[in-house]
């Protein structure tokens, strides 16, 4: 794929979209109309183009301050945690704690704490922190030991390592994570918006508009919101290409093996577990202390021991153990079905895209709209096409857990080793024997390590799916939970579907440092 | 907040050119001043600016609140915004809730709140369909797929119960406030706003069949007045004024229920996704839901004793403690 050929296909493949678009909606092919044409979201934007600054502001507002607090800290630890490694050990714990728990049961929770805008800035900021520090960190430990040895040798420290080696070579992955950040930063303020106290913000124009039973204002507000989210990402890919001369496709860094953010250590068991047990102390100790720093009112808040009592030995303990047990029955079997459709979704379409890669950026726009499309305003069409069964759960779930994945899993097809795939060419081989017998088999440790990146993510698309659509399992009980002051049921949902994802993460780690061993990558 | 603390709004509209309204609430900080600094007072509401509210912004912006010594920061509410959380970590003195969710909170986690006042003597909730697959009475709901929102799901385990239903017979469904599957006949009908949802559903083309939970064993207020144990002790001279003003506004609102919402266009409305013509609509309706002879908010014995019974069919034990009734008598 040259650089000249990318601004036609997309161009001609948005115009292809377009017209399909148009059509589908003329007919109403699609949900009995409730899919509009483009045209007539075109006629509602115009009609309604003096609401969009305010609100569009207003979120791009919220969106920016949350984005540089959320990266500027996820940088700043990265490079601490690099010098430092026990100390990212410790803490790690408190990042993949932020990174499961579900907002639907955070949103809540940081209105309670917080002022709207506060909990707006910080909702954003969340959204981008983890996979910022993660890419940044595996870009600083991932470096050239030659270079390295290069500055040693004329005399530099640690100081100058990491300026003139580790901060340089992990540019890169800096720009990658940030390009993923920008979208997730807008997605993060929109949530909160969603979640009301707002006067101003896409969020909010959406949450005012839902009763109107005009789709074309909500897809009017999404696409909007893609837009914003697009030039971000944009932004920094150009800022990426330029600074740090990279040309890689839409990739983080988080990509990388367990061996790369370990910085290719590997400790005895006891040594990893008292790591583990330190790192799961600290997070009960944030939970606990800084809930009392907040000084919110213990009706609201509960903190680790309150949500114990509440589940053993409080008022109606045994309602609330059985409703919750219930409630994960109907959870846990669609998480692995759907996770499993997710990443089998993600491969196929990294596999197709490996084979054309012209059609990689043809397809881009359209993987962010579903990154951006806040799902709330896709509800009506999605149980109109999908009903409100185990087929809209598994829709959901595919559509929050294949872009991250898809994009692991393709740098895992493309980044193939160049010298197996040269013998391959020599002995007359095409390109699918090269998929075959080189790419394949090199994209399964990509393959774990997007599993393991999406296991937090397909919770959190099946817990959305049952509180927008089913009205069954874990989803559905935080929500009736928030509607009937249930806050003790609200925390010990939260902390259950962080301890899921947590074991979920672990169980695929285990089997990806497997994985990595054995094939040497 | 940054567009929305009275002051700030009052100057961007004033910017903007719309400075009608904006002048007269600066008129009101102006007698405001001449009293003494206005106390802030902090009010959590409800849901997102429409026509619940009128009677607030017409306060604000009438300088009613002003004139009582009120500078009123007016906290806008949304699904995810739990009004009594607000009051339990010091956002405001006052929200705007629904009574079961308060009694609630006050039976099982003691929390410190009391009723004193109440916005709607009827509840606007109710069942709404379609006339072309009508659902009449709660018996009807039988055998249909009914869509909750999640804070009302109290209201209909409830409104099952207390017309002997069993709710297993009743296929409920999450709600998220967009009518398009009860208009496409996904659903059969769906919890709402009955002074709302009508209007949409009359501007899609079909006939809005709807009822009040109220009037089938479900008599609640909503929208009731809650403060704190705290403000009642320290600020009851507050709440008392905030009481009136608020009041003052309603009256005024009630005049003509279509003059306010036509004078909010490019204020309070503006960009809040809904039509000048819904808000009038419902303006409408909510009129007979909110007034009553005692006057807007009163709460009477007969009305608090139908709250309380309801209740406790649910297994929500409240007692007339939990409501005052004084502040209202010193308006």
């Amino acid at each position: 794929m040259t650089r000249a050929s990318r601004p036609p296909a997309s161009l001609l493949s948005l115009i292809v979209v377009a017209i399909l678009w148009e059509i589908v909606g003329q007919l109403k092919l699609i949900a009995d109309g409730a899919f509009p044409p483009l045209s007539d979201i075109a006629s509602q934007f115009w009609h309604d183009r003096g609401d969009y600054p305010q609100h569009t502001l207003a979120t791009i507002e919220a969106a920016g301050i949350g984005f540089v607090i959320g990266n500027a800290i996820a940088i700043g630890l990265a490079v601490v945690f690099s010098r430092i490694p026990a100390l990212e050990r410790l803490l790690r714990g408190i990042g993949l704690t932020l990174f499961s728990v579900p907002f639907i049961a955070l949103v809540p929770v940081l209105l309670i704490a917080f002022s709207a805008d506060t909990a707006r800035i910080i909702l954003a900021a969340l959204a981008v922190y983890f996979p910022t520090m993660v890419s940044t960190l595996v870009g600083l430990r991932q470096i050239d030991p030659r270079l390295v040895d290069v500055v040693r040798a004329a005399g530099g420290g640690d100081r100058e390592v990491m300026r003139l080696v580790r901060f340089r070579s992990a540019l890169p992955s800096i720009f990658a994570g940030l390009r993923i950040a920008a979208p997730a930063a807008m997605l993060g303020a929109m949530l909160a918006e969603f979640g009301g106290g707002f006067r101003w913000g896409l969020g909010s124009y959406l949450l005012g508009s839902l009763g109107q039973a005009n789709p074309a204002r909500i897809w009017g507000i999404g696409l909007v919101a893609t837009a914003v989210a697009a030039g971000g990402y944009g932004l920094f890919a150009l800022l990426g290409s330029r600074v740090a001369g990279s040309t890689l496709g839409a990739t983080t860094a988080t990509t990388a093996g367990p061996e790369a953010l370990e910085g290719g250590r590997r400790d005895p068991l006891w040594l990893r577990a008292l790591f583990t047990l330190g790192s799961a102390a600290i997070v009960l100790g944030v939970w606990s202390v800084g809930l009392r720093i907040l000084g919110i009112s213990p009706v609201v808040a509960k903190t680790p021991l309150a949500v114990v009592h509440y589940l053993t030995s409080g008022y109606g303990a045994g309602d609330a153990r059985h409703e919750l047990w219930s409630a994960l029955g109907q959870t846990i079997p669609l998480l692995f079905l759907g996770l499993g459709c997710g990443l089998a979704a993600a491969f196929l379409l990294a596999l197709t895209l490996s084979l054309r890669p012209a059609l990689a950026n043809a397809f881009l726009p359209f993987a962010l709209v579903s990154q951006t499309m806040p799902l709330p305003a896709l509800t009506p069409l999605l149980v109109l096409v999908f009903g409100r069964g185990v087929l809209a759960i598994v829709m959901v779930t595919i559509s929050v857990t294949f872009f991250p994945s898809f994009v692991t899993i393709a740098q895992g097809l493309t980044q193939s080793p160049q010298g197996p795939t040269d013998i391959v060419h020599v002995y007359g081989g095409s390109n699918l024997t090269v998929l075959r017998y080189v790419r394949l088999p090199n994209s399964i440790p990509y393959l774990l390590t997007a599993a393991r990146l999406a296991a937090p993510r397909a919770l959190l698309g099946v817990m959305i799916a049952e509180f927008l659509a089913t009205g069954t399992g874990i989803g559905n009980l935080v929500n009736t939970a928030r509607g009937m002051l249930d806050y003790g049921m609200i925390w010990a949902i939260a902390a259950v579907a962080v301890v899921i994802a947590l074991a979920l993460t672990q169980l695929v780690g285990v089997l990806e440092h497997r994985v990595w061993k054995r094939f040497g990558v | 907040m940054t567009a929305y603390s009275r002051r700030d709004f009052v100057r961007r509209s004033a910017a903007a050119g719309l400075a009608v309204y904006g002048g007269s609430a600066l008129t009101g900080s102006a007698f405001g001043a001449l009293r003494g600094t206005p106390t802030k007072l902090a009010m959590q509401s409800a849901w997102v600016n429409d026509f619940e509210f009128l009677g607030y912004f017409i306060g604000m912006s009438k300088g009613y609140y002003t004139a009582q010594g009120i500078d009123l920061n007016y906290l806008p509410g949304g699904p995810s915004v739990i009004p009594e959380s607000s009051l339990l970590s010091n956002k405001a003195p006052i929200a705007l809730t629904t009574p079961d969710t308060t009694i609630k909170a006050i039976v099982s986690d003691n929390a410190p709140f009391v009723i004193i006042g109440a916005q709607f003597q009827k509840n606007p909730l109710g069942v709404v369909s379609l006339a072309k697959n009508p659902v009449h009475t709660p018996h009807d709901l039988i055998g249909k797929t009914l869509a909750v929102p999640p804070v009302n799901t109290l209201a209909i385990k409830a409104l099952l119960k207390i017309n002997n239903i069993d709710a297993s017979k009743v296929k409920i469904v999450p709600y998220e406030y967009d009518p398009t599957p009860l208009l496409k006949g996904e659903i059969d009908a769906s919890v709402d706003f009955t002074d709302d949802l009508p209007f949409t559903i009359k501007a899609k083309g079909e006939t809005p069949v709807s009822w009040l939970l109220y009037d089938h064993g479900y008599p609640l207020f909503n929208d009731t007045v809650v403060v704190t144990k705290d403000a009642l002790k320290n600020q009851r001279d507050l709440l008392v004024k905030w009481l009136r003003a608020s009041r003052q506004g309603w009256v005024e609102n009630f005049k003509d229920t279509a003059k306010y919402p036509n004078a909010f266009k490019d204020s309070y409305f503006k960009g809040n996704g809904r039509t000048i013509a819904n808000e009038i609509f419902s303006n409408g309706v909510q009129k007979k839901l909110m007034e009553t002879p005692k006057g807007i908010y009163s709460m009477s014995e007969a009305s608090i004793e139908a709250n309380l019974k309801a209740l406790a069919a649910i297994g929500i034990k409240g007692n007339r403690k939990m409501f005052d009734t004084t502040l209202l008598a010193e308006i």
